[in-house]
């Protein structure tokens, strides 16, 4: 982040619209001086800065709550509302923004002042062709990616107490704030946050649930197995009877060659042939009779709901729910016409007129009736058809008595020639007949068999087709599986190597970190201590002058130069690490601006210059905020190859008799405080003419 | 004393060594996690990461 400029609008000290104030920011001159006394606005403009970016002030800000110029709230009548406001521009990555905050005051009936709680903030940025444009992101979202807003202690503070952040109870937070800025906490919380993604996808692949294809597999294999067993018999049943047939046909021709026996065996094969074809019939009635019940049937079962139908067409006929056949042209015609085809007159608002009206409604429905009366005919064509159905069934159930009755008599007939050539007085034809009995037996059982068998077969085949579909859902099921089981070793991995960055980074960078801040520390005290960052980030002072390392107590005035040299060697190795194409850590910043309220708090005159030496080095920009006695000889002789930009804040007392001050400037004195031309004191903000500006 | 960019490449170089897959898993990530930083509890980030990780291995 590159600061541009900065205008206020009555913001505390500041009455009405400020001059713009441009900030130096080119490769050589970087700082802006702003130069004022006590009070005069230096903490404002500070919190100015974090007010703007982030809607937050310094805690030693004075009464944070009155942001308005007072004025300027009390030149407005009462209970009217006047704004206050600051606008910044920046550059970010090579492109513009403008930001401004706004907020409303006013002066309530007995003269306090109110701030209303609505802030309002705009962002917009400029685009390659030079327009603004409002950006799609919240601006809260985009400041915060450029610079974080838990980072701004860093980058806008007051000198006098930048120590703090080495302060007990302080350390934690600059241990986190450096983990933030180096990339750390952001590696921390990928790792956190992958390894709940690997407890949700592990709980998913739970909820996939157990999956025994090979299982399934083997009954399947088992069961084929058995099957085509069964059908390896079921072939050679087919076979063995075709040669039982065979040979029954063969004794049954010997016994017809057979003198004495040949008319029995005659008879015989004419009762089998008989009773061959009436079986045949037999079951060609029973299909009729089955399909004749299953297209018919309902008849019977119809007519019971013939009087409910007749019931709901009355009632509803009866309370004019139903049409009158009465066509709708017809109604038209009559009312066209002006007369009824009783003669009466129909004249338009007479009750007549109304009634024939009303006609037109119930004439609406043509479809229904229609239906309707296609409904009652086939009733009716129904109901006559109910004694046909009775008639045909009873015909149907007395050819398959009489059939029934025909095969049994047959089958009697059968067994007596049977049993006649059983008892023939021919031991030869005896013997045949005995075979063939025999055979009969085996036929019958091996008939049996094949029946049993097939629906084995059957039975089998569909226990196999019910496996399969298990299968081909497990098969899917597994597929699932595995891409669960890849995405949770991925995860793993991804885990692993991340923490291995992590490990890296935190030893690789705090030795980098560690070894910057030793040394602009040195370059700045005189002390033969030198700073030690831990493990956890803590920052502290160390002497070995006995060969043994202790912390040492440091003054405020060795904790200042600590701490900037910490804020510089954050950015310096931020700024380093991130113009190496590392892209996947720390914030989206190479350039930290600095902006430092009385930079030179407490220190002696030998800090303050090795100070006011190395700042210049430290940030990419820097806006020193210093009162006159702060900016002395040393350091504006250590600065001032270094000035781009200078202000005065100047200061206009109330107090009738205020001491005046003035600073001199390049050969011009600049008044710092004078007395106000109105009972308000105010700042007012004075460029300072300087030469070889080059920002 | 390593060179910057030494250092660098050593740091990262777990992500750049790994598998593509692993790569665009751990580089999204980080990415969604740079862009809520800021945020105490990063809003929708468990279910963010989920899908990266279902959207790079299918």
């Amino acid at each position: 982040m590159k600061l541009i400029s900065i205008q206020l609008c009555n913001f505390r000290q500041f009455y009405g619209e400020t001059p713009v104030i441009k900030l130096a920011g080119g490769e050589q001159k970087n700082i802006t001086v702003i130069h004022g006394n006590n009070g005069a606005g230096k903490t404002t403009l500070l919190n100015a800065f974090t007010w703007v970016l982030y809607e937050k002030l310094n805690p030693a800000f004075a009464y944070p709550k009155y942001l308005v110029n007072k004025r300027a709230v009390n030149e407005v009548i009462l209970g009217k509302e006047v704004e206050y406001w600051v606008e910044l521009y920046f550059e970010h990555d090579n492109k513009q923004y403008k930001i401004k905050r706004k907020g409303t005051a006013y002066l309530d009936k007995t003269k306090n002042i109110q701030h209303s709680s609505r802030i309002d903030f705009f962002m917009q940025f400029a685009g390659d062709n030079g327009k603004w444009y409002i950006p799609t992101q919240q601006p809260v979202d985009i400041i915060q990616t450029i610079l974080p807003e838990s980072l701004h202690d860093y980058f806008f503070f007051d000198g006098e107490h930048i120590d703090h952040i080495l302060r007990y109870g302080e350390k934690n937070k600059i241990a986190e704030d450096t983990k933030e800025l180096i990339g750390v906490k952001v590696l921390e919380r990928a790792i956190e946050h992958l390894k709940k993604a690997r407890q949700n996808l592990t709980k998913e692949l739970k909820d996939i649930g157990d999956i025994e294809t090979k299982q399934l597999l083997k009954e399947q294999s088992k069961k084929e197995a058995e099957r085509d067993k069964l059908t390896q018999n079921q072939e050679k049943i087919t076979q063995e009877l075709t040669q039982l047939e065979a040979t029954k046909k063969e004794i049954a021709n010997r016994l017809l060659q057979l003198s004495g026996a040949s008319e029995l065996q005659k008879l015989k094969q004419n009762l089998e042939a008989q009773e061959t074809k009436i079986r045949k019939n037999l079951v060609e009635e029973g299909n009729n009779l089955k399909n004749y019940l299953s297209s018919k049937a309902y008849i019977v079962f119809l007519l019971e709901l013939q009087p409910i139908i007749n019931n709901i067409l009355s009632h509803s006929r009866a309370n004019n729910q139903l049409s009158s056949g009465i066509k709708p042209q017809f109604i038209h015609q009559l009312l066209q016409q002006r007369r009824c085809i009783c003669g009466l007159e129909l004249n338009e608002g007479s009750e007549h007129y109304h009634q024939v009206k009303t006609l037109m409604y119930q004439t609406g429905m043509a479809n229904t009736e229609e239906a309707i009366i296609r409904l009652e005919s086939q009733m009716e064509y129904i109901q006559r058809q109910l004694p046909d159905f009775w008639q045909k069934l009873d015909t149907y159930q007395a050819n398959i008595s009489k059939w029934r009755i025909e095969i049994s008599h047959i089958e009697t007939e059968l067994d007596e020639v049977t049993e006649k050539l059983r008892k023939f007085p021919n031991e030869d034809i005896q013997q045949l007949q005995n075979s063939l009995d025999g055979l009969e037996i085996e036929i019958k059982k091996l008939t049996l068999e094949q029946g049993v068998n097939k629906q084995k077969i059957e039975s089998f085949n569909q226990e196999i087709e019910a496996i399969n579909k298990k299968i081909n859902k497990h098969q899917m099921q597994e597929e699932k599986q595995a891409v669960a089981q890849r995405r949770i070793k991925a995860t793993e991995e991804a885990i692993e190597r991340l923490i291995e960055v992590r490990g890296r980074l935190e030893r690789q960078f705090r030795v980098s970190l560690e070894k910057k801040v030793q040394e602009i520390f040195a370059s700045i005290s005189f002390t033969p201590y030198f700073p030690r960052i831990r493990e956890n980030y803590e920052l502290e002072l160390i002497e070995n002058t006995s060969g043994i390392a202790m912390t040492v107590a440091a003054s405020t005035g060795e904790n200042q130069i600590l701490s900037l040299s910490f804020i510089g060697a954050i950015m310096d190795r931020v700024r380093a690490w991130s113009q190496q194409k590392n892209t996947l850590m720390g914030p989206d910043t190479s350039t930290f601006p600095i902006v430092m309220d009385s930079p030179f708090g407490s220190l002696d005159q030998i800090y303050r210059r090795q100070v006011a030496k190395s700042i210049p080095q430290l940030a990419n920009q820097l806006i020193v905020l210093a009162s006159k006695t702060q900016w002395r000889g040393e350091v504006a002789t250590e600065m001032a190859n270094f000035i781009g930009k200078e202000y005065v804040l100047v200061y206009n007392s109330s107090k009738p008799d205020c001491q005046e001050d003035a600073i001199d400037l390049y050969g011009k004195f600049y008044p710092l405080v004078k007395t106000s031309p109105n009972q308000f004191e105010y700042t007012e903000i004075l460029e300072v003419e300087t030469t070889n500006y080059d920002y | 004393m390593m060179t910057e960019e030494a250092n660098i490449n050593y740091v990262q170089e777990p992500i750049t060594s790994a598998e593509p897959e692993i790569r665009k898993i751990i580089e999204e990530v980080l990415q969604l996690e740079k862009e809520k930083i800021y945020m105490k509890i990063p809003k929708n980030i468990n279910e963010e990461i989920i899908t990266v990780i279902k959207r790079v291995i299918k």
